[in-house]
């Protein structure tokens, strides 16, 4: 990723440009009832890698009340700094008190921080808009890669920002509906920021050992922050999408056929011992399957051990959330989809043909070949 | 103008709704798409954002139950008032358009500058509408950094609400769940796609448009077209000028495969016995 631009290089000599900034990295860390977020664990592990570049450090910001050893956890993946916010007002993440008081915080530094990062979740994708829009800063949605490196501004359209510009985040992220990936960056203004997919970057071993310094953040909350209450939080914990947990995921898109053909994936991942249920986002719009079903782009991230994508053409939006299982099994009656591109196993055929097939010869049993005789 | 509350009590009457709405490329028609994967966007075909769908119903829900009037706001090429005579087809009250060259390559922070002055010009407002995102940028970040401009609460991955006492009580989506929230208006309200479908056209709505399209200058009353100058924005804080962020560069995503085994042409429990002996997938059956 840190290779070189292989792009035509301009003759004129570019001035270089260092925006100042503490060269430092914050995390925005995501708890749910005290316990820390897989998401931030995993930004953890890219911004120790950007902070080392930058040689600056890695700090962590982490809102909520009655914390305990959080902030040694997050030293021990990672940070060496945790700057905690510890108010009831903080308990449950709500975008107005957050957002004061992380700017509060960041307004004092000078130069300011270089990056800060958060998940692409439904509170880091609520209040990370709101954060640059303050500071009036650059922000990329829902990245797969970060990474630090240098960039020549040669754009006549605005000379302002001419220059040869070292030390850049390259938020890296699939652009739009086109097979492509972008790397988009934003070096005239600190911080620079981004919001990276949950179930992507890899996060540090547990390190007891690590040292930091925990640092308590003051919070300054008038009524305008508080208008804003929560009257109820549920999480469905028992309900049967565990994308995340799953070994098997049996996922179904448009060549299902209709929202009843779900039931056969439903019964095709009953089959698993350890299994669930995902779609594609169209069928989601369709309304075939809630959106908590939803894997890619806009669903979530998966590494599952199985993957069995049931008539999805497999279009990068979808792909960039599930790539990285381990096996892939795809069934599509389209020889030409996509999924066949990049999938270990796959069947050309109808999904109402040969999901009924699978289910039998998986419920005829572990390792018991049946008497099928190979033709 | 229709729609004004009767029976409501009066602090739950809303007066004046915003829905924000984009034209996208239409990514399920092969139309301008390049064999590389890239789009022309002059050969496209275009629709209205999926997400803005949803937004737009959730406007004609609260005027439906509140009162008020729907105001559909987009920011475009002129080719954009397509998506707001479209809007009109399903019952909105006006619209209006947003278009300036200068507005040309606006990132996320650029564009929520022009929403930002578009929506001071046409204010006040009780609620703003916009998608949870758009299908041609899918970054979500619009709205809420709109509602940081206006210094208003924003409620996004909403997918259920009411105006209670005067107050906004919305259900959103959150990992694993969902959340009930109670906001002051006005607010901004990001709608997600588990709330209702779009419903149909409305008898009124498509004659008034095919009227519309039959009379230019009606058309420009309904549909009001507006340029920086006009909703006084700074030309600086807008376009390619304005935006923070570039993208610098483009990759083609790597195929990884090749390596594909294709099982095709056979019975279905021939092509399933074959998975079932080269791969481990048994193992992980009950």
């Amino acid at each position: 990723m840190s290779e070189e631009n292989t792009e035509k290089k301009e003759t004129v000599q570019l001035k270089e440009i260092i925006t100042p900034s503490n060269k430092e990295v914050i995390i925005v860390a995501e708890q749910v009832d005290g316990i820390i977020q897989n998401v931030t664990f995993e930004l953890l592990g890219a911004g120790r890698l950007l902070a080392d570049k930058l040689g600056g450090k890695l700090a962590c910001f982490l809102l909520g009340n009655n914390f305990t050893d959080q902030g040694a956890q997050l030293i021990a993946k990672g940070a060496d700094k945790v700057y905690v916010a510890d108010h009831v007002e903080l308990k449950d993440y709500r975008a107005l008190p957050f957002k004061k008081v992380i700017v509060d915080w960041i307004s004092n530094f000078n130069p300011p921080p270089h990056i800060m990062l958060m998940g692409s979740t439904t509170s880091g994708r609520d209040l990370a808009p709101r954060i640059a829009s303050y500071f009036q800063t650059g922000l990329t949605a829902d990245c797969t890669e970060l990474d630090i490196g240098p960039y020549e501004h040669v754009n006549k359209m605005d000379p302002d920002k001419l220059g040869y510009y070292p030390g850049c985040l390259y938020a890296i992220r699939p652009s739009f509906g086109e097979s492509l990936k972008a790397r988009i960056l934003g070096p005239w203004k600190n911080p620079q920021m981004a919001t990276a997919r949950p179930g992507v970057m890899i996060p540090l071993e547990y390190d007891a050992n690590r040292k930091g310094e925990i640092i308590p953040v003051p919070v300054n909350l008038s009524a305008k922050e508080l208008q804003v209450e929560i009257i109820e939080i549920v999480r469905e914990i028992n309900q049967t999408v565990n994308l995340g947990e799953a070994e098997v995921i049996v996922a179904g898109g448009f060549g299902v056929g209709t929202a009843e053909g779900f039931q056969l994936i439903r019964e095709l991942a009953a089959c698993f011992e350890n299994s669930a249920v995902g779609a594609s986002r169209k069928v989601v719009d369709l309304g075939w399957i809630p959106y908590q079903h939803q894997i890619g782009q806009t669903g979530k991230t998966v590494r599952s051990k199985v993957y069995i994508a049931c008539g999805i053409s497999g279009a990068i939006q979808h792909r960039v959330g599930m790539d990285k299982s381990n096996l892939i099994i795809a069934i599509n009656k389209d020889p030409d989809a996509p999924i066949f591109k990049f999938a270990n196993q796959g069947i050309v055929g109808d999904v109402s043909v040969v999901l009924p097939e699978m289910i039998k010869q998986l419920k005829a049993g572990k390792k018991s070949s049946p008497e099928l005789a190979l033709v | 103008m229709d729609g004004a509350p009767t029976n409501n009590q009066v602090n739950n009457s809303i007066k004046n709704i915003f829905v924000l709405v984009k034209q996208v490329p239409d990514w399920s028609v092969k139309a301008g798409i390049n064999p590389d994967g890239t789009i022309d966007r002059a050969k496209a075909k275009r629709m209205m954002n999926p997400f803005d769908k949803f937004a737009l119903q959730a406007a004609l829900h609260t005027k439906e139950k509140f009162g008020g009037k729907v105001s559909v706001i987009s920011m475009g090429p002129p080719a954009a008032e397509e998506v707001l005579l479209e809007a009109i087809e399903h019952g909105a009250d006006d619209a209006w358009l947003l278009s300036d060259r200068r507005l040309a390559a606006s990132d996320t922070l650029a564009t929520s500058y022009a929403l930002y002055k578009t929506v001071q010009y046409l204010q006040p407002f009780d609620l703003i509408f916009c998608g949870l995102q758009t299908t041609d940028g899918d970054t979500a970040q619009v709205g809420p950094s709109l509602a940081e401009r206006l210094d208003i609460p924003q409620i996004s991955y909403c997918e259920d609400f009411k105006i209670e006492d005067g107050k906004l009580v919305a259900r959103r989506v959150i990992e694993g769940g969902y959340q009930w929230v109670r906001s002051q208006l006005p607010a901004l309200i990001t709608i997600a796609n588990s709330y209702h479908h779009l419903e149909y056209k409305t008898i009124r709505g498509a004659k008034l448009v095919q009227d519309l399209l039959r009379q230019p200058e009606e058309k420009s009353k309904l549909v009001k077209v507006v340029n920086l100058d006009e909703i006084k924005a700074d030309p600086i804080l807008c376009g390619l000028k304005g935006s923070p962020t570039i993208v610098a560069r483009t990759d083609k995503v790597s195929e990884i495969g090749g390596n594909c085994k294709i099982h095709q042409g056979h019975s279905a429990d021939q092509m399933v016995y074959e998975i079932t002996q080269q791969t481990n997938i048994l193992e992980f059956v009950k």
